[in-house]
């Protein structure tokens, strides 16, 4: 027993731990996560407007909707699956990126592809602003904090009538002069692909870990070094940051801008989506946002006379999932990936069976 | 010489206590509250008097539930509409009745009948969620208990809504008034009847709940509870029974308050929204699981609200408390009343 403890380390492991120098392109695809199956699912997406059902208009317009919750899911995630706090009033970051760049494009007349990165600024300060509101604050007070910045927010929005024309809605001019959607979807898949792409390299940095660390115990994160503060606040402003870029979006798609937009209900949209895609998993409600908002729509064109049995269904698989499966879909996968495995030669094992 | 030692204390006591951030802010409120009769009249307070016992209600039913079980209710304004709702199901036809064949009796106790079948319904629904949504979760959940039973609240939350909304419509049910009586005139403001009864019955209903709370073997269990859970489990007090008991009291409390308010808030499916974020100001300005704190807090955020809207103009009555309660959340985490104690939310 003691012997070949003694042994087997002099012999088999160099030999194992021969890690060959990763590559860029290994480095990169580490860092993304981008597994085959989800390569070929994005570019199935990327074609899906080409392929006959999804060409109608009325499929293009249920895709963009999927696509924009998606890609608010994944930003939803970034806060909610790594420092743990639900940033309740992020539809009202989303409304203030949205209500900048529209106010940009129709009293200044600035073009709507620089508004929407205009409208990042304010949706990031005030993101930053929230950030050292609730750094006090743990878990569920945070939540209220952010809620309540939220309603403060869609307050304004309704009452300052002179700016936003309130609740008679702000018409936005919209990115280009066609009639079809199909482009549109296409920014909104660019600017999903980017949201994914930068807050998945931002979760698997370093910096990942410090929120992963301060989610989990926020006093050892502290005890380890971990500066709060700092990753708190960035992780809010990040966050609101791409909230308010998406919300650009909104305003040049849709073309018109109510309060409505910042309402708590839409919030709690993009937070089902992103808990049953799973937390801390950044695809997870990207993966799930397409399936389901198909599935709603649908079901909303055929039962026009019960309006909101899809919000009811919304709310009951919310409940269910929480109850019976907290991990969501993502933990599904690792599940799935794990029983795969099992049937599957091991790598590990085959090398030293061949030694 | 012992009676001046024992005065000097009482009186630095008392300034020690007018001096505190909540004697402070009560002192405030008064102050402004005279300011608001001596400039605009004192018919400004009436509804910040009529509203704030009501929110007093909501507020109780929101910490209890908080403190006792440990959940974030995000559907305790559901519980108000439902409470509107059915208040105005069970007296339209009531009214209507009395229309063909007058009872003054009938007419009289009518409203109150409305109010009662809302705080049973409310009770029954508390029960009956309690039972087949947090109870499972409790079975099955161990870790990050707040945030979980948080959404499962925001998922009831839609459900009740999108229900309501599918069973009974969108439009306005509402009622002008309850009793047919012509106002009367209290220092020269016109309050209605149904304003001033309200005000009693809140009260009525507080003091009800605080006596409960305090001198009855099940209340004393429920303050147990909320204090120490493991130890109330050893002197064995039955938990599911106290955490079902809990959930109706709430409920009750929230549907009575929608119905008795039916006449200012007519019943739709998204009016316990307001009702809800004023509660969660109430509970955030005084502090979780102080009753008798719900009480002055609520009185505090309806006036705030009342003058905001009579100083600034209607539609602003949400931003400057949401302002004002952000301001408290970050100077005094614990609420106004609260002990630095560290409580559970701070895990």
């Amino acid at each position: 027993m003691t012997q070949s403890t003694k042994t087997m380390p002099s012999e088999s492991i160099p030999a194992t731990l021969e890690v060959p120098p990763e590559s860029r392109l290994q480095y990169i695809n580490r860092m993304l996560g981008v597994s085959r199956l989800g390569l070929v699912l994005v570019i199935l997406l990327a074609a899906l407007p080409f392929i006959p059902p999804f060409n109608r208009e009325d499929l293009l317009r249920w895709m963009i909707g999927a696509t924009l919750i998606a890609a608010q899911a994944i930003a939803f995630d970034f806060t909610t699956g790594y420092i743990n706090v639900v940033n309740f009033g992020f539809a009202a970051f989303l409304g203030v990126g949205a209500y900048t760049s529209a106010l940009l494009a129709v009293e200044l007349g600035v073009s709507p592809w620089i508004g929407i990165f205009a409208g990042v600024v304010p949706a990031a300060v005030l993101g930053f602003f929230t950030g050292v509101l609730t750094l006090r604050l743990r878990g569920i007070f945070a939540a209220l904090m952010s809620w309540f910045v939220g309603l403060a927010l869609l307050g304004i929005a309704r009452n300052w009538v002179d700016l936003t024309r309130g609740p008679l809605g702000l018409s936005a001019p919209r990115f280009l002069e066609t009639s079809s959607n199909r482009p549109y979807f296409y920014i909104i898949f660019a600017m999903m692909i980017v949201t994914y792409v930068v807050l998945r390299w931002i979760t698997r940095s370093h910096i990942g870990l410090a929120f992963k660390a301060l989610g989990q115990n926020i006093d050892a994160a502290r005890a380890s070094g971990i500066n709060p503060t700092f990753y708190r606040v960035l992780n809010f402003t990040v966050q609101c940051a791409f909230a308010g870029w998406l919300g650009g979006f909104y305003a040049h798609y849709y073309g018109i801008l109510t309060p409505q937009v910042m309402a708590t209900s839409h919030t709690v949209e993009v937070l089902a989506i992103a808990y049953v895609g799973g937390r801390g998993s950044i695809w997870g409600g990207a993966f799930v946002a397409f399936p389901f908002i198909f599935f709603f729509e649908w079901l909303r064109s055929t039962l026009t006379d019960l309006p909101g049995l899809h919000l009811v269904l919304y709310g009951v698989l919310l409940i269910l999932v929480m109850i019976f499966y907290p991990g969501g879909v993502a933990q599904l996968y690792e599940l799935l990936k794990d029983l795969v495995s099992r049937f599957r030669p091991d790598p590990v094992s085959t090398t030293k069976v061949t030694k | 010489m012992q009676a001046t030692q024992t005065q000097e204390s009482f009186i630095t006591d008392l300034l020690r206590k007018v001096f505190s951030a909540a004697g402070l802010t009560i002192l405030l409120t008064l102050v402004i509250a005279g300011a608001t009769v001596f400039i605009a009249g004192p018919f400004v307070l009436v509804n910040a008097i009529v509203t704030g016992g009501m929110w007093a209600l909501m507020a109780a039913g929101l910490s209890l539930v908080f403190g006792v079980m440990n959940i974030v209710n995000f559907a305790h304004g559901e519980f108000f509409m439902v409470g509107t709702l059915v208040a105005y199901f069970v007296f339209t036809p009531l009214s209507a009745h009395l229309k063909t064949n007058p009872s003054p009796l009938l007419s009289a106790v009518a409203p109150f009948l409305g109010v009662l079948a809302a705080a049973l319904v409310g009770a029954l629904l508390g029960a009956v969620i309690e039972k087949t949504v947090f109870l499972q979760l409790r079975k099955r959940t161990k870790e990050q208990w707040i945030m979980n039973s948080f959404l499962l609240t925001v998922g009831l939350s839609v459900i009740i809504i999108n229900g309501v909304q599918i069973l009974w419509g969108t439009n306005f049910k509402g009622i002008t008034r309850y009793w047919e009586i012509p106002p009367f005139d209290i220092l020269g403001v016109t309050v209605s009847v149904d304003r001033a009864v309200v005000f009693f019955l809140a009260m009525a209903t507080m003091l009800l709940f605080w006596y409960f709370l305090r001198n009855t073997g099940t209340g004393r269990a429920i303050r147990a509870v909320s204090q120490d859970e493991t130890g109330a489990r050893m002197v064995g007090i039955d938990m599911n029974r106290i955490q079902v008991l809990t959930m109706a009291l709430s409920s009750a409390l929230a549907a009575l308050a929608g119905a008795s308010l039916l006449f200012m808030f007519p019943s739709y499916p998204t009016v316990g929204l307001k009702p809800l974020y004023i509660a969660w100001y109430v509970v955030i300005l005084v502090g979780m699981g102080n009753v008798a704190g719900a009480l002055v807090g609520g009185f505090i955020v309806a006036l705030l609200q009342t003058m905001t809207s009579y100083f600034i103009g209607p539609g602003w009555e949400d931003v400057i408390p949401t302002a004002f309660v952000m301001l408290i959340l970050l100077v005094k985490p614990s609420g106004l009343f609260g002990s630095e104690v560290k409580g559970i939310h701070e895990r």
